[in-house]
Parts: structure tokens; sequence; C-alpha cells
């Protein structure tokens, strides 16, 4: 065969994933930042170039800094559960066997349905009339704390992240018991030799083992929560009162039923430099592993 | 270690998987009950199974027509999804040439980019293209924002078959792109299916793309439809239908995915960790 031919034969089987890919990924990419310079509203052409004018506007927007502190807020509350639970729970399925291969596969779950189910699950249990929540708590005589939990402003954001952690759970746990398959385990009967069991052994042997993929971790909890929307685009729309707003709630909000094309590109940029911000400062801060060189 | 220990970890793992299941069991519960049984008895078995919930899911809610639309466009994407992706894969795990790693950078940076990014210019781009709200549109976009995922992990299947086979397939007179469709992407099989597979089940579920590019009622997706069910207020009256309708978007999910689960995990490990 001639490298004509070949050449031909290589861009031919290139070019059908790179133009589908160039024309709906790479192009509105690069029109993102373009965007967001412009005023636009509706459909129609009608654009005028204002420069960095939706940024200034966007940062003088209570709003913005309000969705911002509850996407933060959410990174915050929902790792720390999520990696004290997944590094337990990892930690006590131990070991390939059987049962746990079904429990993982079961704790997986929430990951494979739809956000959409899960969201709808949530409010259901969390439904101040029939949901299983109140009626467990009633049940208990718990009776004044039964109360609309996505209706209060008080507990909206908290009752959101909890299903949250519900969805995400599984895929962390499953993270670091993978992680923890690559332990030697004559390192762990060193450990246990030297008299080091339960939490010491997690602290000084473990936890130091798993550094890398901790970061990994936190670096994907935070891109998660940064972009979180459908869970509370479906269980309050940002509500009560903006109680649970976030940055994508708050650009959809504005795009699509607004059509302030313009300034919801803008909130896009913002809310992508903050999430490279975050992970770069995530991968720094835990770039030194405290316990390495004492061990 | 001691027993006590052991007990403890063992209620723990257990506690947590009651979690996930008691909820799942709780919606298929309810979609058996009547209305009022849902709001008298939250907790109690239905009284006679209402099988009347899921026809009336089915037939008047319009969960047939989502379902329908959301198979199409499921089926439609990976049939254009897994030959393009394949293609691109195997020239970038086989035939070096120059600029190949800077354009397989550009395909892996795709997931990088959070989808909202480029939400609005993709929006405004399908309704220059007259795409907005049709199923082909729906279908094209999907393609496109799963090629990073599926290129990423065919590559690396491409790069673990032995190079034997495709020379020994060229020195029998067969072409490159024959050796590809006679030889090569057969062997890849496992991989197109773990690839398959999980985008099937991404795509199923697929909400917010679906969200912004679909407004008619009758090309709506299942979770939209579900989402949309839920928030018109007639619907709110019959409940039982609603859970049932859940039922009939989680089903087919739990099933492929119990099917493949040991293959699932591994690629999603393998993804996260490398990734």
């Amino acid at each position: 065969m001639t490298s004509q031919a070949r050449s031909a034969f290589m861009a031919g089987f290139l070019l059908p994933a790179t133009v589908l890919y160039a024309l709906f990924v790479v192009m509105p990419v690069v029109q993102a930042f373009a965007f967001s310079l412009y005023r636009w509203r509706g459909i129609s052409a009608n654009r005028t170039f204002v420069g960095l004018e939706n940024f200034r506007q966007l940062f003088a927007d209570p709003i913005v800094w309000l969705a911002i502190r509850h996407n933060l807020l959410l990174f915050v509350g929902t790792s720390v559960v999520i990696l004290a639970m997944a590094i337990a729970l990892a930690h006590a399925i131990g070991h390939e066997t059987g049962t746990a291969r079904f429990l993982r596969a079961v704790y997986l779950f929430p990951q494979v349905i739809s956000l959409v189910v899960v969201a709808i699950l949530w409010m259901f249990i969390l439904n101040p009339s029939f949901g299983i929540l109140n009626a467990t708590l009633k049940a208990a005589g718990l009776e004044r704390w039964a109360i609309a939990w996505l209706g209060e402003r008080s507990t909206a954001l908290a009752s959101i992240g909890v299903a949250h952690v519900w969805h995400a759970l599984g895929f962390y746990i499953m993270l670091f018991a993978a992680a923890l398959r690559t332990i030697p385990p004559d390192v762990m009967e060193a450990a246990t030799l030297d008299g080091a069991m339960g939490l010491t052994r997690l602290r000084y042997v473990t936890l130091p083992m798993l550094w890398a993929v901790l970061r990994i971790a936190l670096v994907y909890m935070a891109i998660g929560t940064m972009n979180i929307f459908s869970l509370v685009f479906l269980m309050t729309q940002g509500g009560p009162d903006r109680a649970t707003e976030v940055m994508l709630t708050y650009l959809y909000e504005q795009a699509f039923k607004h059509s302030e094309f313009g300034y919801a590109t803008a909130l896009a940029v913002v809310n992508f430099v903050l999430v490279m911000a975050l992970s770069g400062a995530i991968l720094a801060l835990f770039r030194h592993n405290p316990q390495e060189g004492r061990a | 270690m001691s027993t006590l220990y052991r007990w403890l970890i063992n209620i723990c793992l257990a506690l947590f998987a009651l979690s996930v299941v008691v909820p799942l069991l709780w919606v298929l519960m309810t979609s058996f009950k009547t209305g009022a049984e849902i709001f008298t008895a939250p907790w109690g078995l239905p009284h006679t199974l209402q099988w009347q919930n899921f026809v009336r899911a089915w037939q008047e809610a319009g969960i047939a027509r989502y379902f329908m639309n959301s198979l199409i466009v499921t089926l439609a994407a990976l049939a254009i999804l897994l030959p393009v992706g394949a293609m691109a894969a195997y020239i970038f795990a086989r035939y070096p040439f120059r600029g190949a790693n800077w354009l397989f950078g550009a395909f892996l940076g795709g997931m990088m980019f959070p989808l909202f990014l480029t939400i609005v210019p993709l929006f405004l781009l399908l309704a220059r293209l007259g795409l907005l709200d049709t199923l082909h549109g729906l279908t094209l976009v999907y393609v496109a924002y799963s090629l990073p995922f599926t290129v990423f992990v065919l590559t690396g299947f491409f790069q673990t078959l032995p190079q034997e086979m495709l020379e020994a397939a060229l020195i029998d007179g067969c072409g490159h792109a024959r050796a590809f469709w006679k030889v090569m992407l057969p062997l890849a099989k496992p991989g197109i299916i773990v690839v398959g597979v999980f985008n099937a089940i991404g795509l199923w579920n697929e909400y917010p793309l679906a969200l912004v590019i679909m407004s008619s009622d009758e090309r709506r997706t299942l979770p939209l439809g579900i989402a949309n069910l839920l928030m018109v207020e007639q619907y709110q009256s019959d409940w039982g239908a609603l859970f049932a309708g859940l039922v009939i978007v989680m089903l087919p999910v739990l099933l492929v995915y119990w099917l493949f689960r040991d293959r699932i995990h591994e690629t999603m490990v393998a993804g996260a960790l490398k990734g």
C-alpha cells in the first residue's frame, strides 16, 4: 500500500469523529469565551459587544455570590461526609470476596439510576405529607422534627446535600476499595505486628498510602459539587427564596428563562474558572503527603 | 481482629446497603398502591397490587412515547458513536502520525470542560442548524459529548491487541480498512461492549442536555418526561402513576447494570484512576 493510500485511510477514519467533536464540542467551548463579552438577548442576531461589562455586572450581583457560597458549602459539607464514610466502608469491605463484590454492586445502584430518579426519590422521602422520613419520625414520637425539609430555608440545602451524598458515595467507596487493594498485604501485616490497629493504622499506614487517590477524589468532588445542577433544579429550583440557588441553576434561569445569553455565558466562564482554580488549589495543597519520610 | 470489631464493621456495611435498597424497594412498593394508601400508610404494604398504575402511566401519562424516544435516541447514538469512536481510537492506537498527541489531547480535553460551559453556544448552534427540539439533533449532540470517554477507553483497548494479527492480515492482502473491519474490530468486541453499555446507561439517564434541547412534549425523553409529570399540576394527584413511571425508568438500567456489573466497575475505576 502506498503512503498516500495509507494517509487517506487514516484521514478517513479520523474524520467523522473529529468533525462531530469539533462542531458540537470544541467550537462551542471557544464561542463560550467570546459570547461572554457580548450583551445578547434572545435568539436573534441582536448582540452588542460590551467587553467585560457582563463580568462587572456579575460580580455586583448578590445572587451570584449567594450561589457560589452554596456551591462551596455543598463541596465542603458533602466531601467531608463522603470521605469519612467512603474510606471507612472501603476499609470494611476488605478483600475481593463474593460478599464484597455483591455489596459493591448494590452500592453503585444510586450511581447508575438517573439523577432524575434520585431527585424525585428524595423529594418523596422528604415529602411532608407522605414521605417516609416524616412518617418514621412521627412513629418514633418525634413529631416536631417532622418538617417540610425542602421547603424550609434552613434545611433545603442540607437536604440536597444528603441526596448528593447518597448518589455519589458508592463511587468513592469503590475508588478507595480499589486503591486499598493495591497496598501490599505485608505492609498491613507489618503494621499489625508493630501493634498499629484500628484508627492508628488508618492514620499512619492506610491514609498515607491512599494519598494519591485522596487527591484525585477531592478534585472529583470539587468538580461534582461546583457543577451540581439536576438535583437542585428538580428538587427545589433554587428555592425556597434562593436558599439553594447554585451557579448552574442561576445560569439556566438567565439563559433559558430570561434569554440573557451573554450574561449566562459569562456565568459559565466564571464557574469554569472557579472549578479550575479550586482543583488547582486542592492539587497544590495535597501535593505533599504529611506522613511521607516519617514512617 | 476482634469479633466485636468485625461485627461493627459488618453492621456498617449492611446499613449502607439497606439505605440504598430500602428507598428503591419503597418506590417499587408504592408504585402498586392506590392514591389513598400512599398518603395514609407510607410504610404499609399495598392492599391489592394496583397494576393499573402502570397502565395509566404507560398510556395516559405518555410514558410509552417518552420510552420510545429514549430508546430511539440511545440506540441511534450508539449506532453512530461506536463505529465512529472505534475508528478514531484505532488510528490513535495503531497509526502514529505527526500531531496525533495533540489531536488525542484535544479529544480528552472534552472530559475536562463542564457541560454547562458550552450549553448556550450549543443551544444557539442547534437553533441555527434547525436541530433544536429534534431527535436527530439530540442524537448528534449525544454522540459528540460521548466521544471523549469512548475514544479514551477504546484507544487503550486497541493498544492491548496483538500487532501480529494486523500484520498477518496485511500480508494476506487485506487493505488497512478491511483489516480493521474484519480482524481488529471483532477482536475488540469485549471493549466495544463495555463502552456501549456504559454509554447506553449514561444516555438513557441523561437530563440536562435533553432539558435544554427538547421543548415539545411529544419528543421528550424518559427522564425529561418523568420530571415534567412531577411539575405539571394535573399529575400531582396521580402519585401511583408517577411512582410506576419511576419504576419504568429505573428497571431497564438496573437490569443491564446487574448483567455487566463487574466490567462496568473495572471501567469506572480505571477511568477514574488513570483519567
